[in-house]
C-alpha cells in the first residue's frame, strides 16, 4: 500500500502552533507512506495541483489531507483525488486546524496530538474500500404539502419549469391564512385576491393537480422515488413524486393559555386578526380608548414561545391605525418591549403611525381585568418608572405564530425532525434553511419558524428551486454509505430491523439473515448501534475501522 | 460576572410584566423591576425596600424570560440577612423559629393544644393505619383566631371517614415563608428536621391546612415519594364521592378570595369553589381579580410578621369594599394569613370573613 500524506499550514493557523517540520519528518520514517509533504496552502491551485500531481506519480492508494475540518473544501479534495486516478472515497481529511492548533497553543503538545490524530487517520483509512456514488432515476414530479401562499409559491414555480405538481390541501379552500387577511400590510390589499390570482394560474395548468380537503395518510419510498397515499373526498389516492415540499404553516397563537390577559372572559379583549375582520361589530363609544398589545404568544418562556413571531409587530401597529382610521378623536396607547418593524418599510410605517397619533408606551402588559367600565390595563410604563392603571374599551392583543397543528402527524409521517419550538428543524439554519435531514424532502414557509408573507414566498420559491434542481436531469446521485451486511455474524434476530427508520432492512426467510434495500437506506447508522453481533455497518465506516483509529490514537508516539 | 442563583437576572429585558403584576407596584416604593435591573449591575438598593415583597409569585409566574424575580428578592434579602440588616420583627421571627420552631416563639410543648375541645382522640401518624400524615401549620397551632381551622378540619374528616394522624409537638415550621425572608440555613434545618420524622414514621400522604405549607412540601422539600394535597381538594374528593353528606342549607351570597400559594401559585382554583357551588343555597359571586389575577391580601413573604413603613391602603381593604359593593355576605377563603389580614377591615367595615371549614361545620 502506498500512502501520501498532506499536510497544510494554512497560512499561520496550524504552522504557528504546531512544528510541521517534525510532524513531516515522523511521516517520512512510516510504514508504506510514499509520500509526505507539506505546504503553505493546499486549497490553493499550486497546492491542489501538488495533490492531484503525487496522487497520479506515485500512484497512491490512500491520501490524507491534514489541513481544515472536512467540512470544508471536501468536495475539491475529492475531486483532486479522482483526477490523480485513485477513486475519491480513499481520501482521509484530518483535521489539524479546527480540533489542533487552534485548540492550544502550546507547540509540543499540538505537533503530538498532530501525529496522533494523522496516525488515526492513517490506520484508519487502511479499512477503506472503493466506493461508487450511485446514479438512481428520479421521478420528475413534486409533492407539495400545504396550500397557503408559501405552497403555492412553490407550486407555481415548478409549474412554471415543467415539473409535475401534486398540491395537497386538508382544508376545502387553497390559500391559507392570508386568504382570511382583509388589509395586507404594506399594499392594504385584500389577501384573498393575492390567493385568488395564484390560485387561478395553477388550475389552468395541466402539470398541476389540486387535492382540497385532502389529508395524507401514508408515506414510504427513498429520495427520487416517494410515494404518498392520499385520502380525498373521491377515495384514497396514490400519487408518487421525486421529492416533497413541506409547507403546512402556523397556527395562530390562542391567547386563552395567558389567563392574566382576560382573553375569553371578556368580549372587549380581543386578538389583532379579530380586530381586522369584526371592527364594525365592536360597538366601540364615538371615542374610543384603545389598548394594543405587542408580543402576546412571543418572546414569552412561560409558554414555551421564546422566540420573536416577527410580524406581530406590523400588526400591532397596523391596529393601531385600522383604529385611528375609523375613529379620528381616539384614544390608542400600544404596549411594547421592542419595536420590531423589521421589513422594508416597517420602520417608515412605525414612524407614520406615531404621527397619526398612536402613543407608544414601553411595557409588557402586567394584567387586564375586567370591570364594568371597561378593561382595567395594569402594567408599568418602564421609561418612567411608574405603575399606570388606564380603563380602556377595547384591548386588542397582537398575538404570534404558533407551530402548526399537524406539525407531530407530518414530522412522523415523513421522518423529519421538529425543532425546540417545535417548528420544522432545517438541515443548518444559514448555508441551508429549506433542507431537512431527509434528501429531497424540503420545508417552506412558517412551518419552519415565524415569516411574514414575503419572507413565506420566498422560502416557498427557494425550496422549489432546490427541489428543481435535484430532479431536473431524471437522475441524481446518492452517496454510497449505506448499510451492509456480514452473512457469516448476522444471527437473524432481526433488532436492526425494528431500529431501521427508514424501513431499508427487510429478513430473508430462506436464508434467515437480514438484507438492506439500498436505494431506501438513509445510512444513519442506527442498525450498527443496534446490531448485538456486530454483523451490520456502514460502507466505508467499518467498526475495524474506528477501532484502529482509536488504537493508533493512545498508541505511544 | 454576576453569578446566577435560582433566579436568572441577566436574562431580564426590563420589560416591565412583573411590576406591572405586582400587588406592591405603584402605592409603595417598591419597583421589582427597578430592584432586578440594580441586581443586574450591583448597585446599592435601599435595605427597607425589598421587604414590601409579599411572596404572591405573579411577577415569577408570568416573567416572560423566567427570570423569576420573586427569587432575585430572596437573594437581596438573603445577603441582608446575613449582614443583620433586618427589621427587628423579622430578626424577632427567625430566633422564634430557631428557638421554638414557629416564628411567633410560642411553646413548642403546646403545638397541639387546638386537640384539647375535641370529642374524639388524634393520633400520632405513627400510630395509624394508612400513614396520612395532617400538617397543622404554626398560626393554626397557636394563634387563636386560627386554631379553630385545623380542629374543623379534623372533625370534618373524621365524618368523611378518612383516617389520619398529627406530628404534634415534633412538627416543625414548613420553613416557607422562612426562605422567603431569606434565611436559607435555618430553612435547611427545618426542612431536615420535618423530613426525618416523615420518614421515621413512614408518612405517605401529607394533607396540608395551609397553602404555604402545602407549596412547601410539595415543591420545596425536594421528591420525597409523599403525596402532597390541600385539605380543600380532599374534602371535595369526599363531597363528590358521596363521603361527606351536606345536611343543611347556607343561604348567604358568598364571594371567594383565591389565596396565592393556593391559586396563582399552585393551581388550585376549583376545589374550594366546587365545595361552596356543593352547599345548597350558596350564590357564589366572584372578583373581579379572581383565579391567576386574585389580589394578594399581604400576607405572605414574612409580611405576617412585620409592617413595612410606608402608609398606604391595603389591599386586604380593597377586597373587602369590593365584597361590599358587590353585596357578599360573607368572604371565604381558605388560608390562614389571608383570613387574619382579610378580618382586619372587614371588622371595622361590618363585613365577615370565614375560613372554608368553619362554613362547612355551619352546614354539615
Amino acid at each position: 500500500m502506498k500512502i501520501g500524506i498532506f499536510l497544510c499550514h494554512c497560512g499561520h493557523n496550524i504552522k504557528h502552533t504546531v512544528d510541521v517540520a517534525r510532524v513531516k519528518e515522523y511521516f517520512q520514517k512510516f510504514l508504506n507512506v510514499a509520500v509526505a509533504e507539506d505546504y503553505p496552502f493546499l486549497c490553493s491551485e499550486p497546492g491542489q495541483e501538488l495533490i492531484r500531481s503525487r496522487t497520479e506519480a506515485e500512484g497512491l492508494d490512500r491520501v490524507i489531507i491534514a489541513a481544515c475540518a472536512p467540512t470544508l473544501h471536501q468536495d475539491m479534495f475529492k475531486d483532486l483525488v479522482k483526477k490523480g486516478g485513485l477513486n475519491p472515497f480513499l481520501l482521509r481529511r484530518v483535521s489539524v486546524r479546527e480540533h489542533c492548533s487552534w485548540v492550544g497553543d502550546d507547540i509540543g503538545k499540538n505537533t503530538d496530538k498532530a501525529i496522533r490524530l494523522i496516525k488515526a487517520g492513517v490506520y484508519g483509512s487502511s479499512h477503506y474500500i472503493p466506493l461508487e456514488e450511485k446514479q438512481v432515476d428520479v421521478t420528475q414530479s413534486a409533492m407539495v404539502i400545504g396550500g397557503g401562499v408559501s405552497g403555492l409559491s412553490a407550486a407555481l414555480f415548478l409549474s412554471n419549469q415543467g415539473m409535475h405538481v401534486y398540491l395537497v390541501e386538508k382544508e376545502a379552500e387553497l390559500g391559507g391564512h392570508v386568504r382570511k387577511l382583509r388589509n395586507v400590510w404594506p399594499s392594504g390589499k385584500d389577501g384573498s385576491e393575492l390567493i385568488d390570482e395564484m390560485v387561478e394560474t395553477l388550475r389552468d395548468r395541466e402539470n398541476v393537480e389540486i387535492f382540497t380537503s385532502t389529508r395524507m395518510v401514508s408515506f414510504g419510498g427513498s429520495f427520487g422515488n416517494y410515494e404518498a397515499t392520499l385520502e380525498t373526498p373521491a377515495g384514497e389516492s396514490t400519487v408518487k413524486a421525486g421529492g416533497v415540499i413541506v409547507a403546512i404553516g402556523f397556527a395562530p397563537f390562542d391567547p386563552i393559555s395567558k389567563p392574566e390577559l382576560g382573553y375569553g372572559k371578556d368580549k372587549r379583549i380581543v386578538t389583532t386578526l379579530e380586530l381586522e375582520n369584526g371592527l364594525d361589530e365592536l360597538g366601540l363609544p364615538a371615542n374610543p380608548r384603545v389598548a394594543v398589545l405587542h408580543c402576546v404568544g412571543s418572546r414569552d418562556e412561560q409558554i414555551g414561545k421564546p422566540y420573536c413571531s416577527r410580524v406581530c409587530c406590523i400588526n400591532a401597529l397596523r391596529a393601531g391605525q385600522t383604529v385611528k382610521e375609523k375613529f379620528e378623536h381616539s384614544y390608542v396607547e400600544s404596549f411594547y418591549m421592542d419595536v420590531r418593524a423589521h421589513p422594508k418599510g416597517g420602520e417608515e410605517f412605525y414612524e407614520d403611525t406615531q404621527e397619526k397619533g398612536v402613543l407608544f408606551t414601553r411595557g409588557n402588559v402586567g394584567e387586564i381585568i375586567p370591570t364594568p367600565a371597561g378593561v382595567l390595563v395594569r402594567g408599568e410604563d418602564t421609561l418612567f418608572g411608574e405603575l399606570l392603571e388606564r380603563e380602556f374599551d377595547l384591548a386588542v392583543l397582537s398575538i404570534g405564530m404558533s407551530p402548526p397543528k399537524d406539525n407531530q402527524y407530518i414530522a412522523s409521517l415523513l421522518k423529519i425532525t421538529l425543532d425546540k419550538d417545535k417548528f420544522f428543524l432545517e438541515a443548518h439554519p444559514k448555508l441551508r434553511p429549506y433542507d431537512t435531514a431527509l434528501k429531497g424532502i424540503f420545508i417552506a414557509g412558517t412551518c419552519s419558524g415565524p415569516k411574514d408573507m414575503e419572507e413565506s414566498i420566498n422560502h416557498g420559491r427557494a425550496s422549489a428551486v432546490k427541489l428543481f434542481g435535484l430532479l431536473n436531469l431524471g437522475y441524481a446521485f446518492v452517496e454510497p454509505f449505506v448499510a451492509m451486511v456480514d452473512p457469516k455474524r448476522c444471527s437473524g434476530c432481526r433488532a436492526c430491523e425494528q431500529a431501521c427508520v427508514a424501513k431499508a432492512i427487510k429478513f430473508d426467510d430462506g436464508e434467515r439473515i437480514v438484507r438492506v434495500e439500498e436505494a431506501a437506506c438513509m445510512g444513519c447508522g442506527l442498525c450498527n448501534s443496534t446490531c448485538p453481533s456486530s454483523a451490520i455497518g456502514l460502507k466505508g465506516h467499518a467498526d475495524s475501522s474506528i477501532n484502529d483509529e482509536v488504537g493508533a490514537i493512545l498508541e505511544a508516539i | 460576572m454576576l453569578e446566577q442563583t435560582v433566579s436568572r437576572v441577566l436574562t431580564c429585558i426590563q420589560c416591565g410584566k412583573c411590576t406591572g403584576s405586582c400587588p406592591e407596584s405603584g402605592k409603595t416604593p417598591f419597583n421589582i423591576r427597578m430592584l432586578v435591573r440594580k441586581q443586574q449591575f450591583q448597585s446599592a438598593i435601599d435595605e427597607a425596600i425589598p421587604w414590601y415583597c409579599t411572596s404572591c409569585g405573579a411577577c415569577t409566574l408570568r416573567c416572560p424570560r423566567d427570570v423569576k424575580p420573586s427569587e432575585v428578592i430572596i437573594d437581596i434579602r438573603s445577603l441582608l440577612v446575613e449582614d443583620g440588616q433586618i427589621p427587628l420583627a423579622v430578626q424577632k421571627a427567625l430566633e422564634n423559629t430557631f428557638t421554638q420552631k414557629n416564628p411567633w416563639g410560642r411553646s413548642r410543648a403546646k403545638r397541639a393544644a387546638w386537640t384539647e375541645n375535641l370529642d374524639f382522640e388524634i393520633r400520632h401518624v405513627s400510630e395509624t393505619a394508612e400513614k396520612r400524615l395532617l400538617f397543622v401549620c404554626c398560626i393554626q397551632a397557636y394563634d387563636p383566631r386560627c386554631m379553630v381551622i385545623p380542629a374543623n378540619v379534623a372533625r370534618i374528616l373524621n365524618q368523611g371517614g378518612v383516617e389520619f394522624g398529627i406530628l404534634g409537638e415534633e412538627e416543625a415550621c414548613c420553613g416557607n415563608e422562612i426562605r422567603r425572608i431569606g434565611e436559607a440555613g435555618l430553612v435547611e434545618e427545618l426542612q431536615e428536621e420535618n423530613k426525618g420524622n416523615l420518614q421515621e414514621y413512614g408518612v405517605k400522604e401529607i394533607i396540608a391546612l395551609s397553602p404555604h405549607c402545602m407549596n412547601a412540601l410539595k415543591k420545596e422539600y425536594g421528591d420525597m415519594g409523599i403525596k402532597v394535597s390541600h385539605y380543600t381538594e380532599v374534602v371535595w374528593d369526599l363531597i363528590n364521592s358521596g363521603a361527606l353528606a351536606i345536611s343543611k342549607p347556607f343561604e348567604k351570597k358568598v364571594i371567594y378570595h383565591d389565596p396565592c400559594f393556593l391559586g396563582k401559585q399552585n393551581g388550585i382554583f376549583d376545589a374550594p369553589r366546587n365545595i361552596l357551588g356543593a352547599i345548597p343555597g350558596v350564590t357564589p359571586l366572584e372578583f373581579s381579580r379572581a383565579r391567576e389575577t386574585s389580589l394578594c391580601c399581604e400576607g405572605g413573604g414574612g409580611r405576617m410578621f412585620f409592617e413595612v413603613e410606608t402608609i398606604y391602603q391595603r389591599n386586604a381593604e380593597v377586597r373587602v369594599l369590593e365584597a361590599i359593593a358587590k353585596g357578599a355576605d360573607l368572604i371565604a377563603t381558605a388560608c390562614p394569613f389571608c383570613v387574619m389580614t382579610l378580618e382586619d377591615p372587614a371588622t371595622e367595615k361590618g363585613q365577615v370573613v370565614r375560613e372554608l371549614s368553619e362554613i362547612l361545620m355551619e352546614v354539615l
